[in-house]
């Protein structure tokens, strides 16, 4: 009865808001959630190990680790709060049995696994829009305590050239600390932790174990960091690297790094790997799809 | 159950193939553009240490590499230089395009551990720990070459050297008049290099200029500051840019003796 009906958004959008709000209520959410923002608010203490005499230099490499800790907690948590989200929403509605109140109604298997789906990434969303608001406040306070001698300079010394010196020195650490590429970097990590959603729960399908779930993913996430060196060392063999091709090289999602040291990451790159990550992410999807709506439930 | 999960495997792998094209196009954009850094080797994992190889194997390069240059920081405190500058190597080795080691890398190189090791230790002479000294500016040197390479398109490390040749390699040159003009010429060279960036600060074209004068080359030093330095509006953009280049070009205008009707600053009568 539940396939004759067709398909709505607005009921996907109920069971993905009731999935968030029920996501919101677990105590592990929020205990990930915060120690994230603690990581992130202490990376400047991560960062004071650079003497050279030029407060410029000094200030670029702080702000360099303050931001590669962030990403670094960004994705790691963010990682987790994607996989574990995921994970336990088929075998938990499984196990209460709620699955049976909302299939026995006229929602169809697609329209409750987009819902959760959607859920789980509107939780990762808000999650790394969260750790994303704590980063550019430390930023901000970072920015304000390595740009301070070089501002007192500029309203103290009387010598012009020293004036000079440290206003340039002061535009630099502005515009080193709030460069707007970083935009470009979190968005490719969020586009990253919604594939890595997408692959647990095509894994939840199959699966009544939280724990394997989340295990599956992880491994995914390794190997999906590893495709590249694979297709390095498999070079001479073709069918590998082909076979190769069928798991997500996540390596592509890692431009952070790049933007932190500075370099152009030009938009039509990073719209090519969300593109990537997409398409991949949809097939998952549809994979997903099929499986749970032949699963004996 | 089983046709659904051939076909799921259908669904995955159909387009994840189909994807082959973006894949490979976005991993030549990322080789173009020299994203990343060094691949893990076998002998990258064993100088970095299993810990920090897993980080990087799951894409924390830069905080690998952050970690590396605090290791870096420990050997310097404990005066173990060699163990120092191998951790310099590997931070730089795992971000070559990060400015900040090379630059650092090199001051620690070229400044710390070679003036620590001229004067360090009591059981050599003199001249042994001169000899030291010049093999660790030597060494600085050759980073920093690797680190133009890596980074060929910003003006940081072709300063940096140029910093190093006038700073370090023309004044360990003992008094011989034609290494002083080598390494003066090197660094001249270097800057002019550096101040063709936009990026690069004002104060880069007039270190430029002082180069050329310390190797000897006064007359290209003084074309420099007037048709490089001064008629360039981009070097000149504060009062203290105008005052500075001004003394300078007056005062090679006495020593040139540039007749009065070529001179930029024609003589007044006060002076």
């Amino acid at each position: 009865m539940t396939e004759r009906v067709g398909f709505s958004v607005a009921r996907v959008g109920t069971i993905a808001a009731n999935t968030f709000t029920e996501s919101l209520r677990q105590k592990v959410f929020n205990i990930l959630l915060i120690f994230a923002l603690v990581v992130i608010a202490s990376a400047s203490f991560f960062a004071e190990f650079a003497f050279e005499e030029d407060v410029a230099v000094v200030a670029s490499y702080q702000l360099k680790s303050i931001k590669d800790t962030c990403f670094g907690a960004l994705s790691v948590i963010g990682m987790l709060i994607a996989i574990v989200g995921t994970a336990m929403l088929l075998p938990n509605e499984l196990e209460n049995r709620t699955i049976y109140t909302i299939l026995s109604k006229p929602v169809r298997r697609l329209e409750f696994l987009l819902g959760k789906y959607l859920g789980t990434v509107l939780l990762t969303f808000v999650s790394v829009v969260l750790m994303s608001v704590m980063f550019l406040a430390v930023l901000t306070f970072k920015e304000a305590r390595l740009s301070q001698p070089a501002k007192a300079v500029v309203e103290q010394t009387e010598s012009p050239v020293e004036k000079q010196k440290a206003q340039e020195q002061v535009a630099k650490i502005r515009a080193e600390a709030f460069d707007p590429a970083i935009v470009k970097g979190i968005l490719l990590v969020f586009v990253k932790l919604c594939l890595l959603a997408a692959i647990t729960l095509l894994v939840s399908t199959f699966s009544t174990s939280m724990v394997f779930n989340v295990a599956v993913a992880l491994l995914v996430f390794f190997a999906g960091h590893l495709v590249g060196l694979a297709k390095e060392a498999w070079q001479a063999q073709p069918l590998l690297v082909y076979l190769l091709g069928i798991i997500p090289n996540l390596d592509l999602f890692n431009v952070a790094d790049d933007i932190i040291l500075g370099n152009f990451v030009p938009w039509a790159h990073v719209g090519k790997v969300t593109g990537y990550g997409l398409v991949y992410l949809s097939g998952v999807l549809a994979a997903a799809h099929f499986i749970f709506s032949n699963r004996e439930i | 159950m089983r046709t659904p999960r051939s076909l799921a495997v259908v669904l995955i792998a159909v387009p994840a193939w189909l994807l082959t094209p973006l894949h490979n196009q976005i991993e030549h954009e990322r080789q173009q553009f020299q994203y990343g850094g060094a691949p893990v080797t076998r002998e990258l994992r064993d100088q970095i240490g299993q810990g920090m190889a897993i980080a990087l194997l799951a894409g924390f390069r830069g905080v690998a590499a952050d970690f590396i240059w605090i290791r870096a920081h420990d050997h310097w405190e404990k005066r173990e230089w060699l163990l120092q500058a191998e951790s310099i190597e590997n931070a730089a080795k795992l971000q070559p395009r990060s400015t900040f080691f090379w630059d650092s890398g090199s001051w620690h190189m070229g400044w710390n551990i070679a003036r620590a090791e001229r004067i360090g230790t009591n059981d050599i002479t003199i001249a042994q720990g001169l000899i030291r000294e010049r093999y660790w500016h030597q060494r600085a040197r050759s980073f920093l070459e690797r680190g133009i390479a890596n980074i060929p398109n910003r003006f940081d490390l072709y300063f940096k050297l140029g910093w190093l040749y006038d700073q370090k390699l023309a004044r360990g040159c003992g008094g011989d008049p034609e290494c002083v003009k080598l390494q003066n010429t090197k660094a001249a060279e270097l800057f002019i290099r550096a101040s063709e960036y936009p990026t690069a600060p004002t104060y880069v074209a007039r270190d430029a200029a002082r180069s050329l004068e310390k190797a000897g080359d006064l007359p290209a030093a003084y074309d420099f500051w007037v048709n490089k330095i001064w008629r360039d509006d981009r070097r000149i953009r504060t009062a203290a840019d105008r005052t500075i280049v001004e003394r300078e070009i007056r005062r090679l205008e006495e020593r040139l003796d540039i007749p009065a009707p070529s001179r930029v600053f024609p003589k007044t009568s006060a002076s």
